[in-house]
C-alpha cells in the first residue's frame, strides 16, 4: 500500500517540528560520539564543553520556536507549559555542563561521552515534557534514565560511584518494570483501545464499572513506578546513595532536570489521565506526600555529608511538589493557579536554589576541601560572597521570606489550602520549620566556626557567575513576585 | 501632597538603616571607625526623622495615618501598604529610639568582625521598623520572619559560650510558631474570598472579617485563633513558651539583649493587639480563662525564677517574662484601661529593661563576670553607675514618679475591672518584682567591696551618653505621661469597639459616667462629642 506509506510519511513530516529540539540533541550527541570523538585530540577534550554549550543554546531557540499543537496521533503535545518545563531542563543542563568542565579537568576524567550522555538524557526529558500518552511517557523516561545511570557511575575508579550507579540502575529498571506492567493493565482495562491520557480520562471512568480491580491495580502500579522515578517515600531508598556517589555536578543535575521532567509527567498522568478516578490513588498519594515531607526532613537532620543532606532535602521538596499534583484539577475553572502552574513555579525556584548550593559544593570539592558539612566551616572568612550566597540558597530552601523559596512555597500552600488539603499543608509548614534546623547547621559552620586554613579562597569565573546569577534570582524572590505570577499566568497546560 | 511626602519620610526613616547596611557592605573590612560611625549616623538620622511624627500625629482620629499603598502582586491582592496608628507609632518610635543606643553600646564591646556586626544590626533595625508600619498581612509576615535572620547571626557570632544552642533555639522556636500563623492567615484569606469575593491581604480587610469568623464553627475559630496565639505567645514570650528567652538573652551580646528586650518582645504583644484580638473577638473571649491563667503563671513564675538567679543577666531576662505577663494581663482585660496600661507598660519595659541590660554589661565589660556573688559594695567606687542602676531598677519595679509605676497601675485598674481576682494575684507579682530587683541591687551595690572590684572605673562619657536618653525618658514619662496617653487614646477606643461593639454604650458604664459628671470627676465622664469616630472616653481632662 504505497498510498498508506506515503500518507504516513507526510504525517510524520508534518509533525516533525514538534520534536525538532530533542531530535537536534540526539543528532548532535550521536555525531559527537562518532566521528566527533576522533577529530579532537585526547588532551583537548575540554573543547567539548564549549560545543555542548552552543548546542544547548541552539536547543533553547528550537524549544521556543516549536509550534503549539498536538501531533503523532496525539502522542505528543507542545504547549506553553511543556515549553516552560523544557526550558527548566535545558537551563539545568547548561548549568551542569558549566560546573562539570573544571571538575572533570581536575579529575582527569574528560571524555566526550560525558557530554553526549547529558545531551541524550536531555532529549529524553524534552520528549517527556511533551508526552501525552502512556507509551511515549514510558519510552521518554527510559531515554532520560539510561544515560543518567551511566553518568551516576561515571567515576568508575571510585567504589562509591560504581555502587551508586549499579544501585540506581537496578532499582530504576525494576521500577520501570512495575510501571510498564501497570500501563499494560490500564491498557487492558480499557479494552485495549487507548493509552492516550486525554482519552483515558473518560475511558477509565467507564472501565471502573466493570474492571475496577484491574484499573486500580494498574493505576497503583504506575503510581509506584513514577514514585520511584521522582523519589518519594517509601520509594526513595536509591536517592541518598545515588546522590552521594555521583559526581557533584551530576547530583545537581539529577536533583533538578530529570526531577522536573518526571514530576511534570507525574502531574500529567495523575492530574489529567487518571484524574477522574482519583479515588483509586488519592489516598496513597496523600500518604506518600506526607511521608516524604516528614521522613525527608527528619532524615536530613542527621546527615554529615552535604550531598546526602541535600538528597534527603530533595525528597522532602518532592513531597511538597506532590501537594501541587494532588491539587491539580483540570475540570475546575478557578481564579488562582492550577496545580501544574504552581508546580512549575516551585520547580523553577528550586532550580536556582538547588543549583546555587551545588555550585558552591562543587567549587569547594574542586579545591580539595571535600563535601562534608564540616568542610564549610569558616567559609565566611575565606570567601564572604560565596558564604553569603550559600546562606541565601539554604534559607531559601528552608522557605524564609523574602527569598524565592518562600514565595513558591507560599503560592503552593495557598493553593493546597484552597483545595482543602489542610492537614497536609499543616504537616508541610511544620516540616519546613524542621528543615530550617539542618540548613542552619550549614550556616553555623560557615559563619560561626573557623577553618584551620585562613587563606582566602578565590572563586573561578564560572562558579562566580553561576552562583551570582542564582543568588540574585533567589534574593529577588518576593519582590519579583508580580512578574513571576505574570509569567506563570501565561503558561498553560 | 504633603500627606504623601510624610509617608515617604516615614519610609525613609524605616529604610535608612537598611540602605546604610548596603553601603557599609562595600567598605573595606579594616576601616572599623567607618562602620561604627556610619551605623550610628544611620540610626540617629532615622531617629531624627521619626521624631516629628510624634508631633504630627493627629490625636483626634483613630484612623491609620500616613497611609499609602502601592500595588505589589495585584493578582493575589498583596499590596505594599504602610501607615501607622497611635499604637504602632509608639512602638515604631521606641524602635528608632533604641536603635542608636544599641549601636553605641556595642562600640567597645564588639571587637571582631565589626563589618558584619553593624550590617546585621542595621538590617535588623529596618526589619523591626517594618513590622510596625506595615498595613498588609503578607508584608507583615515577611518582615516578621526576616527579623529572625539578623538576630540569629547576632547571637550566633557574637554571643556567649552557648551561643549556637541559643541562636538555633530562638530561630526554630519563632519559626515554628509563625509557619502556623501563615496557614491561619491563608485560611482567613480564603474565607474572605468566599464571603466577599475579594482578594485582599490588607490588615483592615482581615479585621473586617471578624463578624464572619465569629459565625463559623467553634472548632474552626479556636484553631485559627490558637495558630495566631502560638505565633505571638512564643514571641512575647508567654509561659510556657518562654524557654528560648533566658537562653537567648544570656548568650546574646549586649546590643542583642537590648533589642530583644526592648523591641522584639513587643512584636508579640503588638501582634496580639493588632491581629489576634480584632480578628477573633469571639474565640478570644472563649479562650480567655486560659489566657489569663497563662499570663498570671508567667507573672508569678517569672518573678520567682528571677529571685533565685545568680546571674544578673538571667535575672533581668526572667524579669522580662514576668513583666510581659503583666502586659498580657492588661491586654486580656479587653477594656480601655487594660489596653492603655499594657501599651504603656510595653514602652516602659522597652526603656527600663534595656537600661538594666546595659547596666549589667557595664560591669561585665570590666570584670567579665555577671555573677551577683562576684560583686558587692560598688556604690562606694562607682557612684554614677550605681545612681543610674538605681533609677533603672526603680523604673522596673514601678516606683511612683518613674515610668513603670503608671503602666502597672493602669493595667491593674483595667484587670480589676474585668477580673478582680487576677488583679489581686498580679499584685503579688509586683511585690515579688520589687523583692528580686532590690535584693540584687543590694547585693551588688552595698556590702563590703573586694579589691578587684575596687579597681573598676566608673562610667565613661560614652557610657553616660548611652544611659542618658533612657534615664531622661524614664523620668519624663513618669512625670508627664499624658502625651503618650493621648496618642493611644483613640486607637485603643477603636480596638475596644472592635472587641465589644457596645462597650461604650453599656448601661452600667453610662450610669457611672452620669454619676461622675454629677460629682465632677472629669476623667470618668462620657465623651463630649459622641458623634465623631473616636467615641472614646478620655482619661485626663479634655484638651
Amino acid at each position: 500500500m504505497p498510498g498508506f506509506a506515503q500518507s504516513l510519511l507526510a504525517a510524520l513530516w508534518q509533525d516533525a517540528p514538534l520534536v525538532q529540539a530533542p531530535f537536534f540533541l540526539i543528532g548532535v550527541a550521536s555525531l559527537m560520539l562518532w566521528p566527533g570523538d576522533l577529530l579532537i585530540p585526547r588532551d583537548k577534550k575540554r573543547r567539548w564543553s564549549l560545543l555542548t554549550q552552543i548546542t544547548l543554546a541552539i536547543t533553547i531557540f528550537l524549544i521556543i520556536l516549536t509550534p503549539h499543537r498536538s501531533g503523532f496521533s496525539s502522542m505528543l503535545r507542545i504547549d506553553t507549559m511543556t515549553q516552560a518545563f523544557q526550558l527548566i531542563c535545558t537551563l539545568a543542563t547548561i548549568a551542569t555542563v558549566a560546573l562539570s568542565t573544571k571538575l572533570l579537568d581536575l579529575m582527569h576524567e574528560h571524555t566526550v561521552e560525558f557530554y553526549a550522555l547529558l545531551l541524550f538524557a536531555l532529549s529524553g526529558m524534552l520528549f517527556l515534557c511533551g508526552a501525552t500518552d502512556l507509551v511515549t511517557i514510558y519510552f521518554s523516561i527510559e531515554l532520560m534514565a539510561l544515560p543518567i545511570y551511566v553518568l551516576v557511575g561515571y567515576l568508575r575508579e571510585q567504589e562509591r560511584g560504581i555502587e551508586a550507579g549499579v544501585k540506581y540502575f537496578l532499582l530504576g529498571a525494576f521500577s520501570s518494570g512495575i510501571m510498564i506492567y501497570g500501563i499494560s493493565l490500564v491498557f487492558g482495562a480499557t479494552g485495549g483501545t487507548t493509552t492516550n491520557l486525554d482519552r483515558l480520562a473518560s475511558e477509565l471512568v467507564i472501565a471502573m464499572d466493570s474492571r475496577a480491580t484491574m484499573v486500580t491495580l494498574g493505576v497503583l502500579m504506575v503510581l509506584v513506578g513514577m514514585a520511584f522515578k521522582v523519589a518519594v517515600v517509601p520509594f526513595h531508598m536509591w536517592t541518598p546513595d545515588a546522590y552521594d556517589g555521583a559526581p557533584t555536578p551530576i547530583t545537581a543535575f539529577m536533583a533538578s532536570a530529570p526531577k522536573a521532567a518526571a514530576i511534570f509527567a507525574f502531574a500529567r498522568i495523575f492530574g489529567v489521565g487518571f484524574h477522574n478516578i482519583s479515588n483509586t490513588w488519592i489516598l496513597g498519594m496523600e500518604y506518600m506526600a506526607a511521608a516524604s515531607m516528614i521522613l525527608g526532613n527528619v532524615a536530613a537532620l542527621r546527615q554529615q555529608s552535604m550531598k546526602r543532606m541535600l538528597a534527603y532535602s530533595s525528597i522532602a521538596h518532592v513531597g511538597y511538589m506532590m501537594l501541587a499534583i494532588l491539587s491539580n484539577d483540570p475540570n475546575l475553572s478557578v481564579m488562582s493557579f492550577s496545580g501544574v502552574q504552581t508546580l512549575w513555579l516551585y520547580v523553577f525556584s528550586y532550580l536556582f536554589m538547588n543549583f546555587g548550593a551545588f555550585a558552591v559544593i562543587t567549587f569547594l570539592q574542586g579545591k580539595g576541601e571535600g563535601e562534608r558539612i564540616e568542610d564549610f566551616r569558616g567559609l565566611s572568612h575565606r570567601n564572604p560572597w560565596l558564604a553569603f550566597a550559600m546562606m541565601l540558597f539554604l534559607l531559601s530552601l528552608a522557605g524564609i521570606p523574602p527569598l524565592i523559596g518562600f514565595f513558591s512555597k507560599f503560592i503552593l500552600f495557598k493553593m493546597a489550602l484552597e483545595r482543602g488539603f489542610v492537614l497536609l499543608t499543616v504537616i508541610a509548614v511544620l516540616t519546613s520549620a524542621v528543615s530550617a534546623y539542618y540548613y542552619l547547621g550549614v550556616i553555623n559552620q560557615m559563619y560561626f566556626r573557623s577553618h584551620p586554613n585562613k587563606e582566602p579562597l578565590k572563586t573561578d569565573r564560572v562558579t562566580g557567575y553561576l552562583v551570582s546569577i542564582c543568588a540574585i534570582v533567589v534574593l529577588l524572590g518576593v519582590s519579583a513576585g508580580r512578574w513571576l505570577i505574570e509569567v506563570v499566568d501565561n503558561i498553560k497546560l | 501632597m504633603s500627606q504623601f511626602a510624610n509617608t515617604l519620610l516615614m519610609l525613609a526613616a524605616t529604610f535608612i538603616p537598611f540602605v546604610a547596611a548596603i553601603v557599609l557592605l562595600f567598605v573595606p573590612k579594616d576601616r572599623s571607625e567607618i562602620f561604627k560611625k556610619g551605623a550610628l549616623f544611620a540610626t540617629v538620622l532615622s531617629f531624627a526623622l521619626s521624631v516629628p511624627f510624634f508631633f504630627a500625629y493627629d490625636r483626634t482620629s483613630d484612623a491609620v495615618q500616613w497611609a499609602q499603598s502601592w500595588s505589589w502582586i495585584p493578582s493575589l491582592g498583596i499590596q505594599f501598604s504602610v501607615g501607622m496608628d497611635g499604637i504602632s507609632l509608639l512602638l515604631w518610635l521606641l524602635t528608632t529610639f533604641i536603635g542608636p543606643i544599641a549601636i553605641l553600646c556595642s562600640w567597645e564591646a564588639i571587637t571582631e568582625r565589626l563589618k558584619e556586626y553593624y550590617v546585621w544590626l542595621l538590617v535588623l533595625q529596618t526589619a523591626m521598623l517594618g513590622v510596625f508600619i506595615t498595613q498588609d498581612m503578607f508584608l507583615f509576615y515577611v518582615f516578621w520572619e526576616v527579623m529572625l535572620v539578623p538576630m540569629y547571626f547576632l547571637i550566633g557570632i557574637w554571643g556567649g559560650p552557648q551561643k549556637l544552642y541559643a541562636a538555633i533555639k530562638l530561630f526554630l522556636y519563632t519559626l515554628a510558631g509563625s509557619v502556623l500563623l501563615l496557614v491561619a492567615v491563608l485560611a482567613i484569606y480564603f474565607l474572605q474570598v468566599e464571603t466577599n469575593g475579594t482578594l485582599d491581604f490588607s490588615l483592615a480587610s482581615f479585621q473586617a472579617m471578624a463578624p464572619v469568623i465569629a459565625e463559623q464553627t467553634r472548632t474552626y475559630q479556636t484553631l485559627l485563633a490558637l495558630a495566631f496565639f502560638l505565633a505571638f505567645a512564643i514571641k512575647v514570650p508567654m509561659f510556657p513558651f518562654h524557654t528560648w528567652l533566658p537562653d537567648a538573652h544570656v548568650q546574646a551580646p549586649t546590643a542583642g539583649s537590648v533589642i530583644l528586650a526592648g523591641i522584639l518582645l513587643k512584636m508579640g504583644t503588638y501582634g496580639f493587639v493588632r491581629l489576634l484580638l480584632p480578628i477573633f473577638p469571639t474565640a478570644v473571649k472563649d479562650l480567655m480563662p486560659w489566657f489569663i491563667a497563662l499570663s498570671l503563671i508567667g507573672i508569678i513564675y517569672g518573678a520567682l525564677v528571677a529571685m533565685i538567679q545568680k546571674d544578673m543577666k538571667k535575672l533581668v531576662a526572667y524579669s522580662s517574662v514576668s513583666h510581659l505577663g503583666m502586659c498580657m494581663l492588661g491586654i486580656f482585660a479587653l477594656n480601655p484601661y487594660g489596653f492603655k496600661g499594657a501599651l504603656f507598660q510595653m514602652i516602659n519595659h522597652g526603656i527600663s529593661t534595656p537600661g538594666l541590660f546595659l547596666a549589667v554589661a557595664v560591669v561585665y565589660d570590666r570584670r567579665h563576670t555577671r555573677m551577683i556573688a562576684d560583686f558587692g559594695g560598688l556604690s562606694e567606687t562607682m557612684p554614677v553607675y550605681s545612681t543610674i542602676f538605681m533609677i533603672m531598677t526603680m523604673s522596673s519595679i514601678g516606683l511612683p514618679l518613674l515610668n513603670g509605676f503608671i503602666g502597672e497601675l493602669i493595667i491593674l485598674q483595667g484587670s480589676f475591672q474585668a477580673f478582680p481576682w487576677a488583679a489581686v494575684v498580679a499584685t503579688t507579682g509586683i511585690i515579688l518584682g520589687a523583692a528580686y530587683m532590690l535584693w540584687m541591687f543590694q547585693r551588688v551595690m552595698f556590702g563590703s567591696i573586694s579589691d578587684v572590684n575596687r579597681k573598676m572605673p566608673d562610667l565613661t562619657p560614652r557610657e553616660i551618653i548611652v544611659f542618658a536618653p533612657l534615664v531622661v525618658m524614664a523620668i519624663w514619662i513618669g512625670l508627664y505621661p499624658r502625651p503618650l496617653m493621648d496618642i493611644m487614646d483613640r486607637p485603643v477606643a477603636k480596638l475596644v469597639r472592635q472587641l465589644s461593639p457596645d462597650y461604650y454604650q453599656a448601661p452600667s458604664l453610662s450610669a457611672d459616667q452620669e454619676k461622675a459628671k454629677q460629682e465632677g470627676m472629669r476623667g470618668m465622664e462620657a465623651p463630649q462629642n459622641p458623634n465623631n469616630t473616636g467615641n472614646s472616653e478620655v482619661i485626663e481632662e479634655k484638651r
